[in-house]
């Protein structure tokens, strides 16, 4: 087998001093291979964000190293593309000129970048809407522009945080529909951040389940959901048996989450 | 400890600067009668009190500076809520004290000059009427911002309407009055050092002018640090005053 | 827009009104005799004079001057303004060392620092010039501060992600999402600037808009005072008005968080 795209080896990060400050994410080792979709999920508070800005390089780790495709982090890597959970749309530049924006970055002409730009805005369904700005545009389809900028830059890993987080359950079926289809039809590797069971296994490959605070490793769990998949795909059977599987793993995270938020 | 590095960097740096202003003027880089030796300013301070009656003068810069701004405020909040009790005069007029309050009124002084004579008058009413739009306008907003629940709850415990403005009304626009006031104070202070010093006539602003005249230099100088610094003192002061206010509402 | 109609509508009465007693009683004080001759000109004379300030060529003369001084003093002050409020606004240290400064000497009356400006520039226009930069300099300052750090910070990540460099960070990310209160900075930093100008021309000079200004008043004519008043003071207004109403549109075009 081939060599891993992304291999995370025993990264520790702590926010403040050894003796006093927080343990955000502890000892965690794991490889995304190519092609693969996998998610990571875990209780809110426990350091997921922390792992996304480390993967992406901007954060560095207290120790332990990360690399891709071989080469070891120390900033933003060009094979790398991330999608934030805040809302990230330049409010400035139209739905086109916001998915351009990397390639403006690279020094790439108007004329071709708009070209290019212009089938990313296709494969997110925001045909029709290029000229508009993010403020006239739903949440959801503010998300699928940052989306389609992401990927516009032709990242070979995609990293994304709770990217649904802000919007409703419906919306979100329906995105997550979008990014499966998109992911099947790019065969984009892609490593996606969240606190959504359905919405893991919906999407996932394999599934990285975190502790609540210090951020560990608790399980892997392989989801064996036929490919490929669409919304639907949360009737099954084996669906709603891969949900209960891991949610018996995460409650006990959860609950320790919500104490410890209480008690705060 | 470490919340005290940056202000006490801060000051290191205008000390260090005032040192090395020193060292260059001694060395001839800079010319010594453009900018004297900061310790000949120092030099000077007492020869200021001494002689230009510096304390006096603080008297009557003062006492000009709350004139105005204690007039600003009593006018300001009376036709604030005179314009808020009548929406439409409110929405006809609001637009005309933002314009006020926008317009620079300190270029009229030789207006002021003619009408008052040249006295302690024309600088208070300068001072005043730049003081009066920013008192008029926070007025407004104070009891624009009122939350309507706080004015429902007047009307279910069925107040006349002198209780709801005495005991709700006016006390929840208390804040904002208070910041213009502190407005108007400020605003007042830069008019009255600025006219005192353009007409040559009263406090701070004319020992300025009248040292720059004599080309007293260490003096010029040092009046003007001496008024910045009163200056500062001055908006710290009022600074306190409205976080003091708050905190109490 | 029916609101909008309805919320002006019934406006423009009190307004006139208003218009009408206040012009009355300026009439009314101009022939009651009770000032000194021309103190308050009758409103005929206050229009000939108006009209006179005009259509002299002098006053354009001037008017270009003191607009000279004024857009040499907001380059010089706004530009330093801009890099002073930049460095600020991207580092906490120097913005805790250092802003309190700005902040307390910012509305200390600047006019009285022109014997100095004097002393290094001169009695010509550059002493003006200087007077208007270091007057736009604080709020120029103190807003670009301000808007640096009022950036959302998932933008700056955005850059950072794709990774952009220093300049286009600047140019493509800071610029454009802090033009709101750079059109705010520039809107305070011309009031101020303007002021200073006018105000160190009336002091010490012998051209301007302010220069014109104590010319009339020490001859004693009055209409033409007037008419130079209500035309600099309504310049800086209109000004003030017009960036401010820019800087609001610029704030809506932001999306609906903050």
């Amino acid at each position: 087998m081939s060599a891993p795209l992304l291999s995370v080896d025993g990264v520790t990060r702590r926010f403040g001093p050894e003796t006093c400050g927080v343990l955000a994410v502890d000892n965690m080792s794991f490889d995304v291979r190519q092609g693969e979709f996998v998610s990571i999920i875990g209780p809110s508070g426990c350091g997921k964000s922390t792992l996304f800005s480390m993967l992406g390089g901007l954060l560095p780790p207290t120790s332990g190293r990360i690399a891709v495709e071989g080469d070891v982090i120390t900033g933003p890597h060009p094979a790398v593309g991330m999608v934030f959970q805040e809302e990230s749309c330049l409010p400035w530049r139209s739905v086109i000129d916001n998915v351009a924006f990397p390639l403006e970055l690279e020094g790439i002409g108007k004329s071709e970048r708009h070209d290019r730009a212009q089938h990313f805005v296709e494969l997110v369904g925001l045909h029709g809407f290029e000229k508009r700005h993010p403020a006239e545009l739903s949440g959801g389809m503010r998300q699928r522009v940052c989306i389609a900028r992401t990927l516009a830059a032709k990242p070979r890993l995609l990293l994304m945080d709770e990217p649904f987080a802000a919007l409703d359950e419906q919306t979100r079926l329906l995105l997550g529909d979008k990014v499966l289809q998109i992911q099947q039809e790019l065969h984009q590797t892609t490593l996606l951040i969240t606190h959504s069971i359905t919405e893991a296994v919906q999407l996932s490959d394999r599934i990285l389940v975190m502790t609540y605070r210090p951020g560990r490793l608790k399980r892997i769990v392989e989801v064996h959901l036929p490919r490929p998949r669409n919304a639907d795909v949360v009737t099954s059977p084996e669906f709603g048996a891969t949900v209960a599987e891991i949610w018996s793993d995460l409650r006990e995270e959860a609950s320790r989450g919500m104490a410890a938020s209480e008690v705060s | 400890m470490s919340r005290l590095l940056p202000p006490a960097f801060g000051v290191l740096c205008i000390v260090a600067l005032l040192c090395l202003l020193q060292l260059a003027i001694q060395a001839g880089i800079v010319d010594v009668y453009i900018v004297p030796l900061p310790t000949d300013m120092l030099a000077s301070l007492p020869r200021l009190v001494e002689e230009e009656h510096v304390i006096r003068r603080f008297g009557v810069t003062f006492g000009e500076t709350l004139s105005a701004g204690l007039l600003a405020l009593v006018v300001g909040v009376a036709l604030g809520m005179a314009l808020q009790h009548w929406p439409r005069m409110r929405r006809a007029f609001e637009p005309w004290f933002a314009l006020l309050a926008a317009a620079p009124l300190v270029m009229a002084y030789p207006l002021f000059l003619v009408l008052f004579g040249r006295s302690s008058l024309t600088i208070i009413v300068i001072a005043f009427a730049s003081a009066l739009a920013p008192v008029v306008l926070k007025t407004i907003e104070g009891f624009a911002t009122i939350r309507p629940v706080l004015i429902d709850v007047g009307h279910s415990l069925r107040m006349t309407r002198a209780q709801e403005f005495r005991l709700i009304l006016l006390p929840a626009a208390l804040p904002e009055i208070f910041v213009g006031l502190r407005l108007a104070l400020i605003f007042a202070l830069i008019n009255v050092v600025g006219v005192e010093f353009l007409i040559n006539l009263g406090g701070l602003g004319q020992l300025i002018s009248e040292l720059s005249e004599r080309y007293d230099l260490p003096g010029t100088w040092a009046s003007i640090g001496l008024v910045v610094i009163v200056s500062i003192l001055f908006f710290l002061l009022l600074d306190g005053g409205e976080r003091w206010l708050r905190k109490r509402h | 827009m029916a609101t909008q109609e309805a919320l002006t509508k019934g406006l423009a009465l009190p307004r006139l009104i208003a218009i009408v007693v206040i012009l009355a009683m300026w009439q009314a004080l101009a022939l009651s005799g009770l000032l000194f001759r021309d103190v308050v000109p009758p409103l005929e004379a206050l229009v000939v004079g108006f009209v006179g300030v005009l259509i002299s060529p002098d006053f354009y003369a001037n008017l270009a001057i003191t607009f000279a001084e004024l857009l040499a003093a907001l380059a010089g002050g706004g530009l330093a303004g801009l890099v002073v409020g930049l460095c600020l606004g991207a580092s906490r240290f120097a913005s805790k060392a250092f802003e309190p400064w700005l902040g307390y000497l910012g509305p200390t009356p600047k006019i009285i620092l022109f014997p100095l400006l004097i002393l290094m520039f001169g009695v010509g226009v550059e002493s003006k010039m200087a007077m208007g930069a270091v007057s736009c300099f604080f709020p120029i300052a103190i807003s670009v501060a301000a808007g640096v750090r009022g950036v959302d910070p998932v933008l700056l990540k955005v850059g950072r992600s794709f990774r952009a460099r220093l300049d286009q960070m600047l140019i493509k990310i800071y610029l454009p999402a802090m033009i709101a209160p750079l059109l705010n900075g520039a809107r305070l930093g011309f009031g101020v600037a303007l002021i200073g100008v006018l105000l160190a021309e009336t002091k010490l000079s012998k051209q301007g808009l302010g220069f014109m200004v104590m010319d009339a008043y020490q001859r004693f004519d009055m209409p033409r005072m007037y008419g130079l008043l209500i035309v600099s003071v309504g310049i800086a207004a209109v000004v003030n008005i017009v960036l401010e109403h820019l800087a609001i549109q610029a704030g809506h075009k932001k999306p609906t968080k903050h």
